[in-house]
């Protein structure tokens, strides 16, 4: 005859429910909140996958009591307790939950201030500005010809795109840069042991999710003190000078204009991929 | 009989999906009202749990697929004749394979966990264990970039990763002889009937049940280490580890304190490594590079699930030293 298996049942609902969380995450954008989208099509494959599981659990839950094929799963999984596997599965249904009631949150100033000091931190963003081979962001030639503007152009506007290859050659050859106008945007974060006239202007950096995000930062600095709370969204102009901190040569930007902004849908940068033809 | 079952499949999936719409709405309703009573940081630690899920989810996928391969097509003698019974060639091997198979840290815990109760010694196992995620060509990619462009970071990283694997394998086999399985893994008797008697396409299916019992079986002990790795980024500022040390040895040691309690991907790991290029020496990087991807508290948990934790502890001992006496001797 055949029976229910209350387990099968459960594990196929779990199953949907990651199929279904998945889905959810690419539907509405969130999914660029958690990780670098150019990993996306690994989620979406999962997504595939879990529906995939979904529909072969589903034979399991009616099971003819006179066969019983996959008997070697019975002997070698765990035999528990009931409230054992309550546990097991509330567990796992723990992030679902999570994950479909709260909105993800943007990484802010307290996070930054978890990494650790920022401004020394010069070494992380030379890394940045070499060029990644496998991934097609951008066209090399394209890559080349921006980072060749940064060079030249009246104003650096730190566009998203560019933001990590263009703060990467900041850091690292501040002198280069001194007198140039700059416009940019990111998060207000007050470092401790700055002046008051001073704040760093900082976004964070993506490699693959929100877990391995580091912070890159510039240096503003106000004549008169600014009317800012951290983690606020401004847009930044000023001139580059160059200034000495904790026995570092480093950028400051003089702030000549600046503007609050909404918190962008995008708040993220990530490294340059260059696809080379 | 037959339609009889059909229609209880079309029954149980609507049920399947009315349980979930249901949980969703649920949980929905459940956000918004208690949204307000959560602390912000709580949220921040939900998000980056998520991510860390996120992210690995599709690679606990793939492990899980290959150890259900493992589980219903490779038999104990197929193990018994691939391995070299010199137990030395053995090691080797097992970090060698390790090295060629390009496994994230993730998927790697059911995949020897299967090899190990088919009959796999558990010092080969442990040796590609090391191996797997630490060398893979992604990794080589990722921490030649992170270094701008240097091989030297790279080539250290995978050349001392690779002899400390084949050290902790060696003095992991002098210790443990036997599985070290919490649980014996029973499946010799029963399943040498399913080989020859099963269809292809049944052992197919077979395949994909171990698989999904695998997810659940391991998916938890993901879930509770990414959520306590997560908890760590969020209540533990880097600052406070560095009260620990300046000198050498205290950065090495903190350096892999955080590629332990930080659980990253291997094939991201190089950046953040690379990040504390200026706060700590080249010698804790690269403690860092190599300690992260053979052992951290994400995988430490789904060990402990699967073998004695004596074994898990005596492990995580050794490691730590070899890397760290390893690291130390190239003392850059």
């Amino acid at each position: 005859m055949v029976r229910v298996r209350f387990q099968h049942l459960l594990k196929a609902t779990l199953l949907a429910a990651f199929a279904l969380f998945f889905i959810k995450l690419h539907l509405t954008g969130e999914i660029s909140n958690y990780i670098n989208p150019k990993y996306e099509i690994m989620s979406i494959i999962a997504s595939w996958v879990f529906l995939f599981l979904f529909l072969m659990q589903l034979f399991r839950i009616w099971e003819r009591g006179d066969i019983h094929i996959d008997c070697s799963f019975a002997c070698s999984h765990d035999h528990k307790g009931e409230t054992i596997k309550f546990i097991n599965y509330a567990i796992i249904l723990f992030p679902l939950v999570t994950g479909f009631a709260l909105q993800p949150t943007i990484l802010g100033a307290s996070i930054a201030a978890n990494k650790g000091s920022i401004l020394p931190h010069a070494s992380l963003v030379e890394t940045h500005d070499e060029m990644i081979s496998n991934e097609n962001h951008m066209k090399e030639e394209e890559y080349n010809r921006k980072l060749a503007s940064l060079a030249q152009a009246d104003l650096i506007n730190m566009s998203p795109d560019m933001y990590s290859s263009y703060h990467g050659e900041m850091i690292s050859n501040p002198e280069d840069f001194a007198g140039r106008k700059i416009k940019l945007s990111g998060f207000v974060y007050k470092e401790q042991g700055l002046d008051k006239h001073q704040f760093i202007l900082a976004r964070f950096l993506i490699t693959h999710c929100i877990a391995d995000a580091s912070v890159l930062g510039l240096l503003a600095e106000f004549k008169q003190i600014p009317d800012l709370k951290e983690d606020t969204w401004i847009e930044l102009e000023g001139i580059i000078e160059v200034t000495m901190i904790h026995g570092q040569v480093l950028p400051v930007i003089k702030a000549s204009d600046w503007r609050i902004l909404d918190e962008p849908i995008d708040p993220y940068v990530y490294p340059v991929l260059v696809k080379i033809v | 009989m037959d339609k009889l079952h059909s229609y209880l499949l079309d029954l149980t999936g609507l049920v399947v999906f009315v349980i979930v719409v249901y949980v969703v709405m649920f949980s929905q309703f459940a956000g918004e009202q208690v949204l307000n009573h959560l602390p912000n940081s709580f949220q921040q630690l939900n998000t980056i749990f998520l991510s860390i899920l996120i992210e690995a989810i599709p690679f606990v996928l793939i492990g899980v697929f290959i150890a259900g391969f493992i589980q219903t097509f490779i038999s104990e003698e197929h193990i018994r004749k691939w391995i070299p019974k010199n137990r030395w060639l053995g090691i080797f091997m097992g970090c060698v394979v390790g090295a060629l198979f390009p496994a994230c840290e993730c998927g790697i815990v059911p995949i020897i966990r299967r090899l190990v109760a088919k009959g796999v010694p558990i010092y080969v196992a442990i040796g590609f264990m090391l191996t797997g995620p630490l060398i893979n060509p992604i990794v080589v990619l990722s921490t030649y970039m992170a270094f701008g462009n240097d091989a030297k970071m790279a080539l250290l990283r995978m050349g001392i990763g690779f002899l400390a694997a084949l050290m902790i394998a060696c003095i992991i086999s002098v210790f443990y002889k036997t599985n070290q399985l919490k649980h014996a893994i029973n499946n010799s008797s029963s399943n040498h009937v399913h080989h020859h008697s099963q269809t292809f396409l049944q052992r197919l299916e077979g395949m994909i049940k171990h698989s999904i019992d695998e997810f659940f079986d391991m998916g938890k002990f993901l879930i509770i280490g990414a959520f306590i790795a997560a908890f760590v980024q969020i209540y533990v500022s880097a600052q406070s580890l560095l009260l620990l040390g300046d000198g050498v040895i205290g950065s090495t040691i903190v350096m892999m304190g955080l590629a332990y309690f930080l659980s990253l991907c291997s094939e991201a790991d190089a950046f953040i490594g690379a990040s504390f290029m200026n706060l700590f020496t080249p010698t804790s990087i690269l403690a860092f590079l190599v300690y992260g991807p053979m052992i951290d508290l994400k995988n430490t948990i789904m060990l402990l699930s699967v073998f004695r934790a004596k074994f898990v502890f005596a492990l995580l001992v050794t490691i730590t030293a070899i890397v760290f006496i390893f690291v130390s001797l190239i003392g850059l």
